[in-house]
Order: C-alpha cells, then structure tokens, then sequence
C-alpha cells in the first residue's frame, strides 16, 4: 500500500486499444494504472485502500459501469468514478452524477479534461475516505454512551437548559449535570460547540445512510 | 339472209387460208377460190374444223389463264401465311419475354421481319418532346445497304410526324406519293436520305403515340400491299405493349430499389447509436494515444521506443475507423442487383459485427450457430446483407419489451434439403400474436412506435427475388424466428 507513493488509476474498458491509449496517457500525469476488460474483472479484485480512483466506461458486455457503481456503493467501497462514454445519454449521467461520479465524459476524451478530472476524483476519494473514518470514530464514540447519557447527549445539543432536560426526562437537574459532564468526556468534546458539531457531522451522515 | 352468206364464206375463208396456203402445192392453191365458191361438203367440212380448233385455242388460254391466276394466288396466299407464322410467332415471343431481353426480342423481330419482307431498313423510334426528335431504339438494315440515321428531328419529317401521331399510317411506294405542298420537306428528307419507300405505323401506348415503327426500301420503289400494312399495324402493337410493360417494369424496380433505400437508411437511423460508438472507440484511441505521445516528447529523457508504439497504434486505430466507413457506405449505396458468390456463413458474421455494440446496449447476447462448410450462393451481398441487419434489428426490438432474464439472439445458418441453405434469427422476446404473423410482411405494418413498416416487406422482396423465402413462427419455448432460405449454385455435375 505504501510502496506506491503514486495515486493508483483503475481502468475499466471492454476495448483493448482504449484501455492501452488512456493508460499510457495517464501514466504521462504520473499515475500508476491498472486495467480491466470488464466490471466482473474489476470486482474480482482486493479492495484497494490507497488513494485511487476509477475511470469507467458506461457501457460494456455484461455488467455496465453504473451496475459497478451501485456495486461499490452498496458495498461502502470509496472510490472516485470518472465515467467515459460514447453516447451523449442525459439521463444516463444525471443518474452517474446524483450517484456520486466526478465526471461524466464523452469520447473522445481530451488529455487535460480526463486528467482534470482524474486528479478530482483521486482527491474526493481521499476526502470520502477521511469524512468516512470520521463518521465512524464519532459513531463509535456514540455508541459508548448508555441510554439515559444517550437521551441526554440529544438534548443538550438542541440548546435546552439542564432544568429544562430534567423535567423532559423526569430527573433531577443535579443528575443531567453528571450525566451532560460523561456525555462530554466520552465524546471527547471540550466545549458545548464541540459536541453540537460532532452530534451534527454524526447525524447528517447517519441520516444520509 | 342471203346477203350475210357470202360473208361467212369470205370469213372463213380469211381464217382458212394460212393453213391452207401452207399445207396445199400451188395447184391447190390456185383451185381455192373456186372451192370455196362451190359450197360443197368440203368447205363446210374447214368452218367445222376451224370453230373446233378457235374453240380448243380459247379453252387452252382460258385454262392457263385459269392456272397462272391460280398460282398467283398460291404464292401470295404462302406469303401471307408466311407473315402470319412470323407474326404469331413474334406476338407468342413478346408475350413471353422479360424485361432484360426486350431489347433483343425485338432486335431480332425486326430483322425477320425485314429479312421475309426483303426491305432495307427496320427500324422502332421513340419520339422525344424535348429535343423534338424521333430516335432510332432499335433498328436494322440490309446488308450492302448503309446505316439508317440514329435520330431525325421532327422538322425534317413533318408531315409524316402529324400523320403519325395523330395515330395514323404512312405508306407511299415512291416520294412522287408525297403530297406536293405540306410534304415536300419531308420528301427533300427521304431523298437525302436515300429512301424510296416506306411504310410507318405509330406505335400507341395507353393512348398516347410515343413512336413508330418503319420499313424502308433504299434505291428501290416497292408497292405496300393493304393486308401487309394491317399485319404491320397489329405488329406495333404488339411493340408498343412490350416496350410499356417493359417501362412499367422498370419503373417497379427503381420504386422498389427506392424504397430498399429507404429501408437501409431507417435501419442505419436505428444503428446510429451502435456505429456512434464503433467510431468512437478507435477515436478515442488514437486522441489519447497522440496526447499520451504529446505529453511524452514534452517531458525529459523522450522514450523513443515507446513513441513507435504509440505511432503504430495510431496507424492502426485509424484503420479500424476508415473500415467502419467503408462499411457504411457500402450499406448505404444505392443501386442495381449486384450479383456474387457469397460465404453466408460470412455475411452473417459481418452483420452481427455491425450490430455487436448495439446489443450491448441493450444487454443482448448474439450467439453464433453457423454450420460449417455450407455451399456458397449466388446474390447481391448488400441487400443480402440488409435482409440479416433488418432480422437482427427487428429481434433486439422484440427483446427491448420483454422483461429480464436470459436475452439472447441466436443466429443459426444450415442447410435444408439438398438446395438450399437457411438463415435463422431466433430472438427471447415476446413473439408475434398468431393474428399477425402474416401482417408483419405486408409493408407500412409496424408495431414499433417510430416504425415505417417497410423492413419486413422489403426484406422478403429481397429474399423473393434471390428465389428464395422469407418466414416467421413463434417459438416454443417464447420468442420468435424469422428465416429464410437461399438456393444454392447447383454443382456442375
């Protein structure tokens, strides 16, 4: 993973020609490239962490480019799709684009545009993949908070007062203190802004999932 | 009574005497006046003999005449039935001929015809309104006789063009016929021309004079008897049909090659998707490629190698796009039956190429089933050709209506029988409602949305015309097949 310091580009095309052309212009950029024939090929590869992205045609025998689309998201894979095509098919990249493409490009494709885009696409699945690990460190914070520091935790981050807390939950104001003082040390959250933003970055994704 | 007596006497006399003066020495000669004087049994015994020999003469000329009159008749009558033979055998050729072989049918009529009539020149003209000419279609001259002129405007001939086209006949035996004033332009012609006499009848196609057919004598005045003339008349009309079958027959083919056209152009609307994209991929090669050789001469330390390479694919690519062209064009040409000895095993393959993206469009398998080692046939590869593309084409839009699943075009060639091979196209779609199976063929029938209707129509008048046939069953197990069958070139045994 490591030994490679340069992004790595994966090419999915069912022409050979095309495949050999765009790699040997993505190489110029200083990539390293990896070819396939077909989604399937593509999918029986090992996941790959490093940074990357996909350049994919829409249309192939067997599965398409959006069906490896769906394929990746369906398994929480982030990689970056730049889509290449023949065809000017709106809904088609409308589609590819609500679904998260970087681009949706018609062939023939020109250098700088592809590499425009490729550069793009590596650096969103960099992004992805650092709000992703984030996400996750916030929600496996969350999941350490009981119950009662739970329902806390939701209240305090919509700006209610602790008394206000108390009498929703049927507690004493004294044991929202102690619970709000966990809440906040368990989320690693030095000020109320902290928490109201973790609780924000946590629940938008969660609500996007 | 007795005043008319030695009339007679004297004329018998006058008749006798001839005979008499030859057969008789000169005593008798001498004695003749006195027997005829004397009244006896002698001399009645000459008038006998001479009424009988006067009789006899008359009869023997009467017979001969009889005789004469009657070979006379003889050998007209075998002229006539000779010309009706030639006629009805010219009217059972030209029923017969086709389009392609008028030309010589006629040809070869018109040289029986002047052979048995022994005139100069033959000849069908066909009279152009806009250049105002009468021109030689089809024509025939005696041998030792010069050629008769390709075309005559119609201000040379006059005359005899009004008479003509007002569906008259022309016929005169000597330019002296020609009436003086109206005509002399057309005499001055004819004598220019070398020609004595002719005899023209207008040729009459659905009731309009589109020309004439002639029969000249050159350095020679021939008389044009009346029956002859008839005979001529029914002869160009029997012409006039021919050539305006022929003309309507043409007609049919162009309409038809028109509407081939069409055809061909509709099926490369639907295929402009699928073509879009074979240019495209050879296209996108070479630009990268080029940019990709750009960028590496720009940086340090060039790999020349690696720019051969490059350069190599380029050269390559490019020649994959000009054959995708070429395939276009050659299925887009129009024109006239060309015909070849074709691989149909390899023809389909060609067609399922063209069609290959556009069944990944439409996530369609085409699978392949060509028996090995078929006999080659006789057609015209482009229209053979159009026939599959429209079969495959019509199958990948049965299967846009069904649902998922296995879709899958199976395209079988084999033979069936000892002559003929068959080209199947068996799709997974919907199939064809039993009501309709006939239907599809008809033209302007189409179950498509944007739809003309003529593929199927004009694909089996193409497979008709390569004497084969073009038909539709659904499948068993869903879907339908079309296929057609080709004749095979027989083996010279």
């Amino acid at each position: 993973m490591i030994a490679s310091a340069a992004p790595l580009v994966f090419l999915v095309d069912d022409d050979a020609s095309v495949r050999k052309s765009l790699a040997r212009l993505v190489k110029t950029a200083g990539y390293e490239t990896e070819l396939f024939a077909s989604v399937r090929d593509f999918l029986a590869r090992a996941p790959y962490d490093g940074p990357c992205c996909l350049v994919l045609d829409v249309r192939m025998p067997g599965l398409t480019g959006l069906d490896l689309q769906d394929a990746l998201r369906a398994a929480g894979q982030r990689v970056s799709i730049v889509f290449i095509t023949g065809y000017r098919d709106v809904p088609v990249s409308v589609k590819a684009m609500k679904a998260g493409a970087v681009d949706f490009l018609t062939k023939p494709v020109d250098a700088e545009t592809l590499l425009g885009a490729i550069r793009q696409a590596v650096a969103r699945t960099l992004t992805d993949r650092r709000r992703q690990a984030r996400v996750t460190e916030i929600r496996s914070r969350i999941a350490t908070l009981t119950p009662r520091e739970a329902a806390v935790f939701a209240l305090v981050v919509t700006g209610m007062l602790n008394k206000q807390i108390g009498s929703e939950l049927g507690i004493g104001e004294k044991t929202v203190k102690v619970h709000r003082a966990r809440v906040m040390e368990k989320m690693q959250a030095g000020s109320l802004a902290e928490l109201v933003r973790l609780a924000d970055e946590g629940s938008v994704i969660a609500a996007g999932s | 009574m007795a005043s008319l007596l030695p009339l007679v006497r004297r004329a018998c006399l006058a008749l006798l005497a001839p005979s008499w003066v030859v057969a008789s020495p000169s005593p008798a000669r001498a004695a003749l006046p006195e027997l005829v004087w004397s009244g006896d049994w002698a001399f009645w015994q000459a008038v006998a003999g001479t009424v009988l020999i006067v009789s006899l003469a008359l009869l023997g000329i009467r017979l001969a005449l009889e005789r004469a009159g009657r070979r006379r008749a003889e050998r007209s009558l075998g002229e006539r039935l000779r010309f009706e033979t030639l006629l009805s055998e010219q009217v059972a050729t030209f029923s017969r001929v086709s389009g392609a072989d008028v030309d010589r049918a006629i040809q070869r009529a018109l040289r029986r015809i002047a052979d048995s009539l022994s005139v100069d020149w033959g000849n069908l003209t066909e009279y152009s309104d806009d250049s105002q000419t009468a021109r030689v279609t089809h024509g025939w001259a005696a041998e030792g006789v010069g050629p008769q002129p390709s075309a005559i405007a119609f201000e040379e001939i006059p005359w005899v063009v009004t008479r003509l086209r007002r569906g008259e006949l022309v016929r005169f035996s000597s330019t002296e016929e020609l009436p003086d004033g109206e005509a002399a332009v057309d005499r001055q012609t004819y004598r220019r021309l070398g020609i004595k006499s002719q005899v023209a009848v207008p040729l009459t196609v659905e009731g309009t004079v589109v020309g004439a057919l002639a029969f000249s004598t050159v350095g020679t005045e021939r008389v044009w008897r009346d029956e002859f003339v008839q005979r001529l008349q029914l002869l160009g009309d029997v012409f006039a049909n021919t050539l305006s079958r022929r003309r309507s027959e043409m007609e049919g083919q162009r309409l038809r090659q028109d509407l081939a056209h069409v055809g061909r152009v509709s099926t490369m609307g639907e295929l402009t998707a699928s073509l879009a994209h074979e240019l495209n991929q050879p296209l996108t090669a070479i630009l990268s490629n080029a940019q990709a050789a750009q960028r590496i001469l720009d940086s340090e330390g060039a790999d020349l190698k690696v720019i051969h390479e490059i350069l190599r694919d380029i050269v390559e690519d490019d020649k994959r796009a000009g054959e995708v062209i070429q395939r276009l064009r050659g299925f887009l040409r129009k024109g006239h039956l060309e015909l070849s000895t074709l691989d149909i095993g390899e023809l389909v393959s060609q067609v399922a190429r063209l069609v290959s993206s556009d069944a990944i469009i439409r996530n369609v398998v085409i699978r392949l089933e060509l028996a090995a080692g078929l006999p080659p046939v006789v057609g015209d590869r482009v229209q053979l050709q159009q026939v599959v593309l429209n079969l495959l084409m019509n199958g990948l839009d049965a299967m846009r209506e069904a649902g998922a699943g296995e879709r899958t075009l199976v395209l079988r060639t084999f033979m069936a029988g000892p002559a003929s091979v068959v080209v199947a196209v068996e799709d997974s779609g919907v199939g064809i409602e039993e009501a309709n199976l006939e239907h599809v063929f008809h033209a302007f029938y189409t179950t498509k949305p944007d739809g003309l209707g003529m593929g199927l129509a004009i694909a089996r008048s193409i497979v008709e015309a390569h004497g084969g046939r073009l038909d539709a069953r659904n499948n068993l197990q869903g879907g339908a097949t079309f296929s057609f069958t080709l004749p095979i070139i027989e083996e010279a045994a």
